[in-house]
């Protein structure tokens, strides 16, 4: 009986899996072939990457989404540590504050944000007006609950209060413990949800269209453009946007596995 | 003047007084306890001692200088905690070294001291290792090790036991023993176990809601505890209201705080030895085991006491036997 | 001495706050306030926005597309999901750290890429339409892949493994041992899922919920590469308040920016009271 369940259960696992990887397989199948106007496609080519690739622009675009995926980051990163070593060292009240914060981005996710901004600095002066620079802010706040949430639950897997409390016994100032004891601590951590966001900015379309597609054609900018001309062409975007995808998520998991074998 | 003085300490959370305006002496070399249940306020104190907390208003005064608004890292201080709070990036050498690269000491001095501390309490071979490989005794060795490397002015211990497996407590209670003998170190030990408190101190103060209950060595506080608190968490005894003691004892004793009596100075005649001033009868409803001890309880006319015997098969008895009880007068506390 | 200690330390703060403050809060606020300006741009307070929205069809339809969308995907989601959770569950081992990491991989698929895979899959001439054709199935030849149902199907295509990576830990949370008591009761596997199960179940499926419908109704990448402004759903009505070839009309576009937010606080707010209403059950 126990046997007949199992097998139940792996029915259920394959067929959401093919589900879910079906569209992946057919668009990297597209991707291979000049014609499929019939059941079965036609003419196998690999003329879609070799122009894709051959195309700087293209390149352009990916460089584009990389920098614009990692200096928000970075920014954001570095903004919540320092204002958590403000709360963690000196202000333990302001945690709840800080918390629902860095909680209403979930509320105004999708196309609320990007317009809200840019209704209220379209017109502003420089820099805000600067369609680059609303784009790196609002990605800011795009992230800051995947930090918040990462540097949160950081410190409270190292205890950060009683590493704080046990280094000033030790005759370490506060400023010395947090950035030289617990940051050392947590900066794997931190790390591993600082590539997560990386992966939500860089497959973002909504407010790279809205606040600066013309100014800052992205990846995936370039993928929608190239979706009106060409199937092929836009299935090897595709292919190619997602295979980097991948790759940061393998960069993730990397990060993790060293963090076990640290521990 | 005492080495370390608390003077009228009040601290407050809000509204809620943790320390009513306690003042107590430590003397240098002393090994000082601090004992009480949950949220009497001891670890507070310590804490005040270490400048982890404020203190309302109060003064703290050591080795002659006021420290009241310092730093903690300007008190020279060390402190072990109950979660040993380790740095879990560093190896146990670097952990021991940290508060003496802190001080910027010399590289070879540091290396001497850490060699020594790491002797004393019995952790060489660990140095290159981290602190999730060790176990939790190991843990606050290493701990142990890095306060006192830094040759503290005083050594303040947070339920250092707490969090360590019976088995290991033992050993570390003695290491830390150890410890202060050799060095001389003033310690001040915070702990909610009688027993550990009784083990390991020279003075005991007992801590009840925010105040200090009692404070002396660990045999009068055994003995001659002042009241109904101090006897019920010290010494398991058994507490009896005046009419509770006249109606076992068929005698008045005056005291209105009610009579304490250790289960121990119960003794069960066996005909030869003189009886004291108290006799009474009992039946035995029940017995329990506690090591070399075995406690009868006893109905006496509805009251119900313990009695502890030593155990020897001579003096066992079947429940509901009836049995004659004797105590002597400087037996009954008065509270 | 730390009774002379200027506040030093607060300047760490100014960068966080800066940010925030400015991109955050105060275009939030903006938007809320610039929802009760009248249309143009003059200064006052209205309500005329919002009469708008109510009594207009185009955007009535735009609230009730965008909830049947954001409701109908999550809970076709949420109930597959489930038994795809339960099923790694059960299984474990290999099996469930292949569908994990499937999950995991599929959850980047969304937006323009996951509308492209479903133009070429179901659109004009997808290869299940040329399928559908060939072989006479009508419900693929004529599949309406650019409508509302269309677009509920897209989506729950991102739906499942957003709630089934949330679904998973929490059906970790579930001892053996428990079902083995169940067992030794003399209980069935049917009766341990309903009287122990799926209580302990319930916060996190109903958290789940709300995820999965926030994530829904302000979802905009799929629809706009899909259908561009063809259909009437909340986000794409917003946006075009501000960008695009349309008249645009901030102040009707916060209004409708405002509803889309209540709509998601709603759920939110829903989801914690009924959690509340649980736990005062349990308790008493």
């Amino acid at each position: 009986m126990r046997k007949k369940k199992g097998i139940g259960n792996g029915i259920i696992l394959v067929i959401i899996g093919i589900y879910l990887l079906f569209p992946l397989l057919l668009t990297f199948l597209y991707s291979l072939f000049t014609e499929w106007i019939t059941i079965l496609p036609e003419g196998f080519s690999l003329r879609a990457y070799v122009e894709l690739f051959q195309d700087s622009y293209f390149w352009q675009s990916i460089g584009r989404s990389i920098v614009i995926s990692i200096v928000p980051i970075a920014i954001c990163t570095v903004a919540v540590l320092l204002a958590m070593y403000v709360v963690v060292v000196y202000l333990p009240g302001l945690d709840k504050i800080m918390r629902t914060i860095c909680t209403i981005p979930y509320a105004i996710q999708g196309v609320i944000l990007p317009i809200s901004v840019l209704g209220l600095y379209a017109n502003a002066p420089e820099p805000f007006s600067n369609r680059v620079f609303m784009l790196v802010c609002t990605y800011c706040i795009v992230v800051l609950p995947y930090i918040y949430q990462g540097v949160r639950n950081n410190l409270n897997a190292v205890h950060a209060p009683r590493l704080l409390e046990a280094a000033q016994m030790l005759g370490a100032g506060r400023f010395y413990a947090f950035w030289k004891i617990i940051l050392p601590n947590i900066a794997s951590g931190v790390m591993v949800s600082a590539m997560l966001a990386l992966s939500i900015v860089f497959g973002d379309f909504v407010i790279i269209n809205t606040l600066a597609g013309n100014y800052f054609p992205t990846g995936q900018m370039y993928l929608y453009a190239a979706m009106r001309q060409s199937g092929q062409q836009a299935s090897a975007v595709i292919v190619v946007l997602f295979v980097v995808t991948l790759l940061i998520s393998l960069g993730v998991f990397g990060l993790q596995k060293d963090k076990k074998k640290e521990r | 003047m005492s080495y370390i003085e608390f003077k009228n300490i009040n601290k407050f959370y809000g509204d809620n007084q943790v320390l009513k305006d306690i003042s107590l002496n430590v003397e240098k070399g002393q090994f000082v306890t601090l004992l009480g249940p949950s949220g009497c306020g001891k670890s507070t104190l310590l804490r005040c001692l270490s400048g982890l907390e404020d203190i309302s208003s109060g003064q703290i005064i050591m080795d002659g200088k006021d420290i009241t608004d310092l730093e903690p890292k300007d008190r020279n201080i060390g402190m072990v905690f109950q979660h040993y709070s380790l740095f879990p990036n560093m190896t146990v050498e670097e952990n021991i070294a940290f508060g003496l690269k802190m001080k910027k000491k010399p590289k070879d001095e540091i290396a001497r001291k850490v060699k020594q501390a790491m002797e004393m309490v019995e952790l060489t071979g660990k140095e290159k290792q981290y602190p999730d490989n060790l176990s939790g005794g190991q843990q606050q060795r290493v701990a142990l090790a890095r306060s006192i490397v830094q040759e503290p002015k005083v050594l303040l211990l947070d339920e250092p036991l707490s969090a360590i497996d019976a088995k290991l407590r033992k050993s570390l209670q003695n290491s830390i023993k150890q410890v202060h003998k050799e060095l001389g170190l003033t310690s001040i030990f915070v702990t909610h176990d009688q027993d550990e408190a009784m083990v390991m101190s020279d003075t005991i103060h007992l801590f009840h809601e925010g105040k200090i209950e009692q404070s002396s060595d660990p045999i009068t506080m055994y003995t001659s505890p002042v009241s109904k608190f101090a006897a019920a968490f010290i010494g398991n005894y058994n507490i009896l209201t005046e009419q509770e003691f006249e109606q076992m004892t068929g005698r008045r004793i005056s005291s209105p705080e009610g009579i304490a009596i250790r289960p121990e100075t119960l003794q069960i005649s066996d005909g030869k030895t003189p009886e004291a001033e108290y006799v009474f009868e009992g039946v035995i409803t029940d017995n329990t085991p506690k090591g070399n001890v075995l406690q009868y309880h006893v109905d006496v006319n509805g009251i119900r006491v313990k009695v502890d015997v030593l155990f020897r098969s001579k003096v066992l008895f079947e429940d509901g036997t009836r049995i004659r009880i004797s105590v002597a007068d400087h037996n009954c506390i008065r509270l | 001495m730390k009774k002379k200690q200027t506040k030093k330390y607060l300047f760490a703060l100014l960068p966080f706050l800066l940010l925030v403050g400015l991109f955050e809060i105060v275009p939030v606020i903006s938007i809320v306030i610039r929802s009760f300006m009248p249309q143009g741009g003059g200064i006052g307070v209205t309500l005329e926005n919002y009469t708008r929205i109510f009594t207009t069809k185009l955007y009535q339809s735009a609230i009730v597309n965008s909830l049947f969308i954001a409701v109908c995907s999550s809970v076709i989601g949420l109930a597959v999901a489930f038994f795809g959770a339960k099923a790694a569950y059960e299984k474990g081992g290999r099996a469930k750290k292949i569908f994990m990491s499937i999950l995991n991989m599929v959850s980047n698929f969304s937006g323009v890429p996951l509308a492209f895979a479903y133009i070429i899959m179901l659109g004009n001439t997808g290869v299940f339409t040329l399928i559908g054709q060939k072989l006479g199935i009508g419900f693929l030849a004529e599949f309406p892949l650019y409508s509302v149902v269309g677009l509920m199907i897209t989506y729950i295509y991102f739906q499942l493994p957003l709630s089934a990576l949330l679904l998973i830990p929490a059906f970790e949370s579930i001892k053996k041992e428990w079902k083995d008591a169940v067992g030794l009761l003399g209980g069935t596997n049917r009766i341990f899922w309903f009287k122990v199960g799926l209580p302990v179940l319930m916060p996190s499926i109903l958290g789940t919920f709300s995820t999965m419908f926030a994530n829904a109704i302000s979802a905009y990448a799929t629809a706009y590469a899909l259908v561009m402004n063809n259909l009437s759903i909340l986000p794409i009505r917003i946006s075009e308040q501000f960008v695009g070839d349309v008249v645009q009309n901030p102040q009707l576009g916060g209004a409708l920016a405002v509803v889309l937010m209540l709509l998601m606080v709603l759920s939110i707010v829903i989801n914690e009271k009924i959690l509340q209403g649980n736990r005062r059950k349990h308790h008493a």
